[in-house]
């Protein structure tokens, strides 16, 4: 009778702990889309918590019309697109020959690449690469340095393993090369780790700001997570053309609106991927704790 | 035969080693290339003469590390603010893995789970547009609720303690219910027959986490330990580099950013190089360090 009841307490205080953990995560991003869809009079007053007051989105036309939001966001859409197909075909071309063990050099290329895991040359070497290069102001810069992440790649290495090799015997006896062997026998067999890195990959090439602070100087390719951090970090960023549309406008916005509804065009792609993201992400990081 | 073998190898390899030829310019150029790069820190390293022709000066920029307490300061705050980290950041994640076990229901762990994952997919500039929009202190939600109880706002991302706190709970916060993950994917692996012969033994459900679940994901938080070592000297960039501002800069500034700042944009060169090289080095050592212990007890990475 006692144990049974001491189950149901940790049951109920584990609820309310996890509720109150989950709760903590969901509402900073409701506060900050109140504050983008609030009118700016009521966010100046403080009055702003988690449902818009006086329901507006004056804030997104001043963005669209004061920054380069949209330029910004067209920008972050090719570095994404272009980057998650470079780093998957990549990432293929690392994790299927490192996955057979008659592969000629594996065990030396598995310890350097994990090496590369261990030790770095750090950001001014690396900086003076992809300068020496000239990839300075172009998205290779962001596409090229990035092209594969090491710890995605065993990932994949590790699912390649999982394919039961009699597979791979009956289509060598059918006379299947190495290549028609990975496109028509693993690729077709790999569609959920496919989708994890996919998704992986995206997430990082559209909140990518490091690289892009260090890499693209010029303000009309800026991505998206670089104008956001330039207009929260100060208001210089609206450009002289809403300072001359009309006084009257720059005295209806705060700041404070414009940064939130930034923050919003950035994260509603997010929102919109996170279902699939979620059915895909936990078997992919289960695949790589396999490998341990 | 034994010819046989190996020529079917090398046969069987050479398409493979054509797919793989992009893979070995990848590692040289972007991985291996700037290691050797690592030799600037030892040169007075000048744009137009390269690696090649900058005359070598040994370990000056490293003497001048040591010898600059401003720089010694960046170095401090890189190990206190990473260590610190670190550590507070190992129970939260065991925790909510460990909770989020207990609960039966589905539907509520279920919805917890979306929505505790959901910060890790935030960039960092998002999270620090977020957290200026909480704690800002004309605007922010926070110092509405600081100002009703206490009648005056507080200025939370400007003095040090507070920027503390936000800097470690925004981590726990982004970070905490992703690193829950490989917890849960280690508990379901717990063998049910234990639990039953445990509450056989008369032994409470707290008693049976303490002997029985935490036992079973001890190699797997050793094991993460070891993998998130290396990253807490590499404090991260992004996240510091929003939240920060003027008035915390003295603990706030980190060797990542003192790179950024000093480096590309004063073109110190050769002593920003040293710091990373300083660094990655103290990163390595630390895993390796941390991995030789766990081996000691049974639970190495390699």
């Amino acid at each position: 009778m006692r144990k049974s009841f001491s189950a149901k307490t940790i049951e109920t205080t584990s609820m309310v702990v996890v509720g109150i953990f989950a709760l903590l995560c969901i509402l900073p991003v409701l506060n900050v889309f109140a504050t983008a869809f609030s009118k700016a009079s009521a966010v100046e007053s403080g009055k702003v918590g988690l449902w818009p007051v006086d329901f507006s989105v004056e804030s997104f036309l001043l963005l669209l019309k004061g920054t380069m939001a949209v330029r910004a966001t067209w920008n972050s859409i090719v570095i994404t697109a272009v980057g998650t197909l470079i780093c998957i075909v990549m990432t293929v071309l690392a994790a299927y020959p490192l996955s057979k063990s008659y592969f000629i050099g594996n065990a030396f290329f598995t310890k350097m690449i994990v090496f590369t895991m261990l030790f770095s040359g750090g950001m001014i070497p690396g900086y003076i690469v992809v300068q020496k290069l000239g990839l300075i102001d172009t998205y290779w810069a962001l596409w090229l340095p990035a092209a594969i992440n090491t710890y995605n790649m065993i990932v994949m290495r590790t699912f390649f393993n999982g394919i039961p090799s009699e597979l791979e015997e009956a289509a060598i006896i059918d006379g299947c090369g190495e290549l028609a062997l990975l496109w028509k026998i693993y690729l077709p067999l790999s569609k959920p780790v496919m989708a994890t890195l996919i998704l992986f990959y995206g997430v990082s090439h559209w909140n990518t700001f490091m690289n892009a602070l260090l890499y693209i100087n010029d303000p009309v390719k800026q991505n998206l997570s670089v104008l956001v951090q330039q207009m929260i970090k100060s208001m210089n960023v609206m450009t002289l053309e809403l300072n001359t549309a009309n006084p009257q406008d720059l005295q209806a916005i705060t700041s404070a609106g414009i940064r939130a509804a930034g923050v919003v065009v950035m994260v509603i792609p997010m929102l919109i991927i996170y279902p699939f993201l979620q059915k895909y992400f936990v078997k992919g990081i289960m695949l790589g704790a396999v490998k341990g | 035969m034994n010819r046989g073998v190996k020529r079917r190898k090398w046969k069987r390899s050479f398409p493979l080693m054509i797919l793989f030829l992009p893979v070995i310019a990848y590692y040289v150029v972007f991985k291996f290339l700037p290691m050797f790069g690592v030799i600037m820190a030892f040169q007075d390293y000048n744009i137009r003469k390269g690696f090649l022709e900058s005359p070598f000066v040994g370990f000056k920029y490293f003497r001048l590390i040591f010898s600059t307490p401003a720089i010694l300061r960046v170095i401090q705050n890189t190990l206190v603010l990473g260590i610190t980290r670190f550590l507070i950041g190992i129970p939260f994640p065991i925790l909510l893995a460990l909770m989020l076990n207990e609960i039966k229901r589905e539907r509520f762990k279920k919805l917890s789970q979306t929505c505790v994952y959901l910060p890790h997919f935030l960039a960092w500039t998002i999270v620090g547009g977020m957290v200026i929009n909480l704690f800002s202190q004309d605007t922010g939600m926070i110092n509405g609720i600081t100002k009703f109880f206490t009648g005056e706002t507080y200025p939370y991302l400007y003095s040090e303690g507070s920027w503390l706190a936000i800097y470690f709970g925004s981590g726990i916060w982004k970070e905490t219910g992703f690193s829950a993950i490989i917890y849960l994917a280690a508990l379901t692996g717990v063998d049910t027959e234990l639990y039953d012969a445990a509450s056989i033994d008369g032994a409470s459900r707290i008693r049976q986490i303490i002997h029985v679940t935490i036992p079973a994901i001890m190699p797997t938080i050793i094991i993460n330990m070891i993998l998130s070592v290396g990253s807490s000297v590499n404090v991260g960039f992004d996240q510091i580099y929003v939240l920060t501002n003027a008035t915390v800069n003295n603990i706030s500034d980190v060797i990542s950013t003192y790179v950024y700042r000093v480096g590309l944009e004063q073109m110190q060169f050769s002593l920003t190089s040293a710091m990373g090289l300083f660094q990655s080095v103290l990163g390595m050592t630390l895993v390796l360090l941390t991995n030789h212990l766990a081996k000691r007890a049974d639970a190495s990475l390699w």
